[in-house]
């Protein structure tokens, strides 16, 4: 028993193995505390690991590709008639699509209605992917070199993949939205039910959040929401299936495994120029102001300044028994003289 | 061919020799992160580092030490992205269960000591599976991860066994030697 608890190498004695487990606890606690420093280290070593997975990338993304073909093989008769008729069906919808698309345009033309937000997007290949009991993730060959930085969204021609939370140099570590940790915000149609769709590592996430007093149906569709502001409203996820639990499950459009080139969005809304602190509102309508009040001073005499109580008084601020100096005087901008990042991070 | 162990080598190699556990640890825990899946993601890789874990834990605990477990299990954690610590923890679990039990480990041959890997590796998916399952239990909102995957992945370990201790029993004989404590 004391040999399985302390085994010591000979002449150089070794840390017994009770304390080896106890540093292992230490270093789960550590990593549910400060995360960082492991995304960090991962970011670094997939950094330098990038050229050798996109070397390994090629010979076995063609095997991969024939092993996902032979399972389908058995059913390509079928898939061809029911995507010939699903073509069909999807051109008549292309049309409707394309003539609402110009209404919705007038509309907005008429209603001067608010322009969505600008977005731009960088194309990034996959170079890895992780399916791992805990974590089902990719790599792409994108990172902080490509403007791609944690919480944008990833998506394929089909919908979204899941967000980037992790970003290198040049590359990028995207958490789908089957894994585990994944929880993003998302509008269910028709009824404009907002929930919270959840993965836990199965093919086909859940919801979370979801008011008691609605109902749901299968088929529905599910998009983000863009709650939060860091994904864009509207971004295709899936459909609603029933379980085998009388609840619902998120069948999702995309297909991470088949994936080889996906889009990182990068939705910031622009950021506001915030008008100087002087400016009034009546002011920024365009309207007069009034003439400032007359100072307190002419109408009664203004106090003899109170003595400071230590720790009470800031030297550094205005007195407030002092009349106050007109509202038109103007202050350092100091909101929009702040650095770009900052207000970016703001916004963020 | 006598193991570069046994014959009069230099201390330098013969050091080197003594860290042959630990690379092959290493190597293997490369090989299992490579994110490149051959089955389409179909099934989780296996748990190749257990591999050298339990072999050179049962037959050269002088070389295969909980610190090197620990330095093995931590580059797991790095390279696999998973929660940190958690295969180092069900790495060092496993190997104290090992080294608990080490002569009944070890007395077994042919299927048997498949078998025995296979309760090794089914209690080193079963410590990371709790400790996940506990992290998610003490975070507000988070669910218990799904037990397919785990169960997945050590059907894979289980299956890669055979194939990879013929590994590395061969780089036990090339390089390290057969007896205990040489090093």
């Amino acid at each position: 028993m004391a040999n399985a608890w302390k085994i010591a190498r000979k002449g150089n004695a070794q840390l017994p193995l009770v304390i080896v487990i106890a540093l292992a606890v230490v270093l789960v606690l550590l990593g549910k505390a400060q995360g960082g420093l492991f995304d960090r280290a991962r970011g670094h070593v997939t950094d330098l690991l990038a050229p050798v997975l996109e070397k390994v990338r090629a010979p076995v993304a063609s095997f991969d590709r024939w092993m996902g073909s032979v399972t389908e093989i058995f059913s390509v008769y079928e898939q061809n008639l029911k995507l010939k008729e699903e073509n069909a069906r999807l051109r008549q919808w292309r049309n409707v699509a394309i003539v609402l698309q110009g209404r919705v345009g007038r509309y907005q033309q008429l209603l001067h209605a608010v322009p969505d937000p600008g977005m731009n997007a960088v194309l990034a290949k996959v170079i890895g992917r992780a399916n791992r009991p805990f974590l089902q993730t990719m790599i792409l060959d994108a990172g902080r070199e490509n403007h791609a930085l944690p919480g944008q969204a990833v998506i394929d021609p089909r919908g979204m993949i899941g967000r980037i939370y992790l970003t290198g140099n040049r590359t990028s570590w995207v958490i789908l939205l089957t894994d585990l940790n994944s929880r993003i915000p998302v509008t269910i149609s028709p009824g404009n039910v907002q929930a919270i769709l959840a993965g836990d590592n199965s093919p086909m996430p859940s919801l979370d959040m979801v008011s008691h007093t609605v109902t749901l149906h299968a088929g529905d569709q599910v998009t983000s929401s863009g709650d939060g502001g860091l994904l864009p409203a509207g971004l295709p996820v899936g459909t609603l299936v029933s379980d085998s639990h009388g609840g619902f499950r998120v069948a999702l459009l995309s297909d991470p495994a088949a994936s080889q080139d996906v889009e990182i969005l990068n939705f910031s809304k622009p950021p506001e120029t915030p008008p100087a602190t002087a400016q009034l509102p009546v002011e920024a309508a365009g309207l007069k102001p009034e003439a400032p009040p007359p100072p307190a001073s002419a109408v009664t005499p203004a106090p003899a300044p109170a003595e400071p109580k230590p720790g009470q008084a800031n030297p550094g601020q205005p007195n407030l028994g002092q009349p106050k100096p007109p509202l038109a005087t103007p202050k350092p901008q100091t909101a929009a003289t702040a650095p770009p990042g900052e207000s970016a991070d703001l916004d963020r | 061919m006598a193991s570069l162990e046994r014959t009069g080598t230099p201390t330098r190699l013969r050091f080197l020799v003594g860290l042959t556990p630990l690379l092959c640890g290493l190597a293997c825990t490369f090989l299992t992160n490579i994110p490149v899946s051959l089955l389409g993601g179909l099934v989780p890789p296996p748990l190749l580092a257990l591999v050298p874990i339990y072999f050179w834990g049962l037959i050269r605990p002088d070389l295969m030490t909980p610190v090197t477990v620990l330095g093995i299990g931590f580059a797991e954690d790095v390279l696999s992205g998973g929660p940190a610590g958690v295969s180092t923890l069900s790495f060092v679990l496993t190997y104290a269960l090992v080294a608990r039990y080490r002569d009944s480990f070890a007395g077994l041959a042919g299927l048997a000591a498949v078998v025995g890997f296979a309760a090794a590796a089914t209690f080193a998916c079963a410590t990371a599976y709790c400790t996940v399952a506990a992290l998610a239990f003490i975070t507000p909102g988070a669910h218990s991860p799904a037990l397919g995957s785990s169960i997945s992945e050590l059907a894979m370990t289980v299956l890669s066994y055979a194939p990879a201790v013929l590994v590395v029993s061969w780089l036990h004989h090339k390089l390290v030697g057969a007896s205990r404590g040489d090093v």
